[in-house]
């Protein structure tokens, strides 16, 4: 009983300190925010209004900018060549990656930890060791500025990852929930689909989420893989544009605007999944 | 990703597969093989193979559009680590990799310990603490770029319209500067992943560690030096591996903001990489620039891991 109020005025301590902590982080997020806040006012804005003041509000909420963006560029092609390097790189790791996870831990002996430890070397090896032979290797086999080429270089690059997150993940899957499909008659890749593959939701989600985000905004690999004749991705056509529209601010901020939405899309949408990927295996035991 | 990243050897030994039959143990391991190979086929193709071409033409004098070359022995790598141009852009990337590695790792850490501090609404500041994660660092380059601007930029703007008119720069454009203000581009932001990690540490010290030091009289900066700081080594290993790995690559923001300039002032080992092996048709003379910055990287990779591993078992 006599500890009560000294208990109550712990509490409120604390919470005075966290209001200070709340207004901290509010402050520092307002603050690095600001160059996407700036870029978004000036999206409204017309080229004349931006150099007249540049540190001026927009007068309205006019769509010129958008709508001009998708007339006089081809930034419209590269938003949807973006979403096929995205979706179907996504598509074939998950064809590829959790299948072969699998089969690493499955095989056992040396050559499954070989085999294992040949694609982590992989997270070693940065994209400019590759680099100029694959480019010389996609124009021998007819395929440098397509969206294939580019698919492919990234499934390399990210099944290092992959096989490292699905591998530490399918340690802890049991074997008899297998063994026990098996005896009931099914094939081993009926087994994986239909009983395993479903037990690796969690590190599916979060692979799939970290992976969207980062092809989504990767700008190395496709300005490598695509010259002019393709229109690129938001990234490479935005970069094109500063380079060639050096007198049309308003359309870069547009643009620049438009490559952010998605990313903050779908993480509105999988947040949960998300954070939770960053901390799977993130916290040591 | 996990700390297992740097040290597969503590993998534990697979089980061999069930002993029910030789013939049908071998049928699994067949099988096995079938459901690794469609993967392992593109990883060999788009990973290994190009590597290990790279470190053949790497001797040669091939221009990347030539079907002949010639090979010429070590003579490139002679002729980089002679290079001042080769050196200034280490030099770069060690400023911008480093610094913004351990930069960014302090500000994540920061915002991670208070946002470990909340008790109401942590969720939501976490969120909101994320967003500026989700601009790739190429979008935040190009934005900088125009606010930049000498003429119309915000930054020179606002500086005028405040009466400092001689603070007003070329700060892309002046060679003393120049590194200076991508290293402070790079590091504009809250951590993103970095901080989620060390945030996610942070909820696993056990709460009553943290209140035994506290009874025994231990100031907060003494709880944090001597039961927190110990308990994130593993956390400190990941981020900072992580963050020097690409840092040791930094090239959008170079490529956006000054393409190596002025001059060749401004160069990281990437963009050296990229522009001598394509805009200068060198590409022998590229291949084993990105050998060489293939070594560095293994090296930082396997010396930060040993060094750090042998402070956290002291820890």
């Amino acid at each position: 009983m006599s500890a009560k109020p000294k208990r109550r005025k712990e509490r409120r301590r604390l919470t005075a300190g966290e209001a200070v902590v709340m207004a901290v982080l509010a402050v520092l997020v307002l603050a690095v925010s600001f160059p996407v806040v700036y870029a978004l006012l000036n999206s409204f804005r017309s080229y004349a209004e931006i150099t007249k003041d540049p540190m001026g509000l927009p007068t309205g909420l006019s769509l010129d900018n958008y709508a001009r963006l998708f007339q006089t560029t081809d930034y419209g092609e590269a938003l949807l060549n973006t979403v096929i390097i995205t979706g179907g790189t996504l598509v074939l790791l998950m064809a590829l990656v959790p299948m072969a996870a699998y089969g690493i831990e499955r095989l056992g002996g040396r050559s499954s930890r070989w085999i294992y430890l040949l694609f982590i070397a992989g997270l070693m090896i940065p994209f400019q060791v590759r680099m100029i032979p694959l480019v010389s290797s996609m124009n021998q086999i007819g395929l440098y500025s397509t969206l294939t080429s580019v698919i492919l270089v990234h499934l390399g690059g990210a099944a290092s990852f992959g096989i490292l997150l699905y591998c530490s993940f399918i340690k802890g899957v049991p074997r008899e929930v297998e063994e026990a499909a098996e005896m009931d008659g099914a094939g081993k890749l009926r087994t994986f689909w239909s009983i395993v593959f479903p037990m690796l939701l969690p590190v599916t989600s979060a692979f799939v989420i970290i992976q969207a985000l980062s092809l989504w905004n990767d700008f190395f690999i496709p300005l490598v893989f695509l010259d002019s004749s393709s229109a690129g991705t938001v990234n490479v056509a935005l970069s094109r544009m500063v380079g060639l529209l050096t007198s049309q601010w308003e359309l870069i901020y547009t643009g620049a605007i438009l490559a952010i939405i998605p990313s903050v899309a779908l993480f509105a949408a999988f947040q949960r999944y998300f954070i939770k990927g960053m901390s799977i295996g993130a916290v040591k035991g | 990703m996990t700390t297992e990243t740097a040290v597969p050897e503590t993998r534990t030994p697979l089980r061999p597969a069930a002993p029910r039959g030789r013939a049908r143990s071998r049928r699994q391991r067949a099988v096995m093989l079938l459901f690794i190979a469609p993967a392992l086929v593109v990883y060999v193709l788009m990973v290994i193979a190009p590597s290990l071409q790279s470190v053949q033409l790497s001797l040669t004098n091939w221009d990347g559009i030539n079907p002949a070359y010639d090979y010429v022995g070590l003579r490139n790598y002679q002729d980089i680590l002679t290079s001042d141009r080769f050196w200034n852009a280490t030099t770069n990337t060690l400023i911008l990799g480093l610094g913004s590695a351990a930069i960014i790792n302090v500000i994540a850490l920061a915002v991670a310990l208070m946002l470990d501090r909340l008790h109401r609404a942590q969720g939501f500041f976490r969120t909101i603490v994320y967003l500026p994660a989700l601009v790739s660092g190429f979008i935040a380059a190009t934005i900088w770029k125009y606010m930049l601007n000498f003429n119309f930029g915000a930054v020179n703007t606002v500086l005028r319209d405040l009466g400092f008119e001689g603070a007003a720069m070329d700060w892309l454009g002046d060679n003393d500067i120049v590194v200076g203000v991508l290293l402070f581009i790079i590091c504009f932001t809250l951590g993103g992943n970095t901080t989620l990690i060390y945030l996610a540490n942070l909820q696993s010290v056990p709460q009553e560690l943290v209140e035994a030091a506290k009874i025994d009289g231990a100031s907060g900066r003494q709880v944090f030096r001597y039961v927190t700081w110990p308990m994130l080594a593993g956390a400190v290993t990941v981020n900072m591996t992580l963050a020097m790995i690409a840092g040791w690559t930094i090239f959008d923001q170079v490529m956006v903001l000054t393409a190596g300039g002025p001059g060749f002032i401004s160069e990281t080992m990437a963009f050296f990489i990229y522009k001598v092996g394509f805009g200068e048709y060198r590409a022998g003379y590229g291949s084993a620039a990105a050998i060489v910055l293939f070594a560095v990287v293994m090296a930082t990779t396997v010396l930060a891991n040993r060094y750090m591993r042998s402070r956290e078992v002291q820890g």
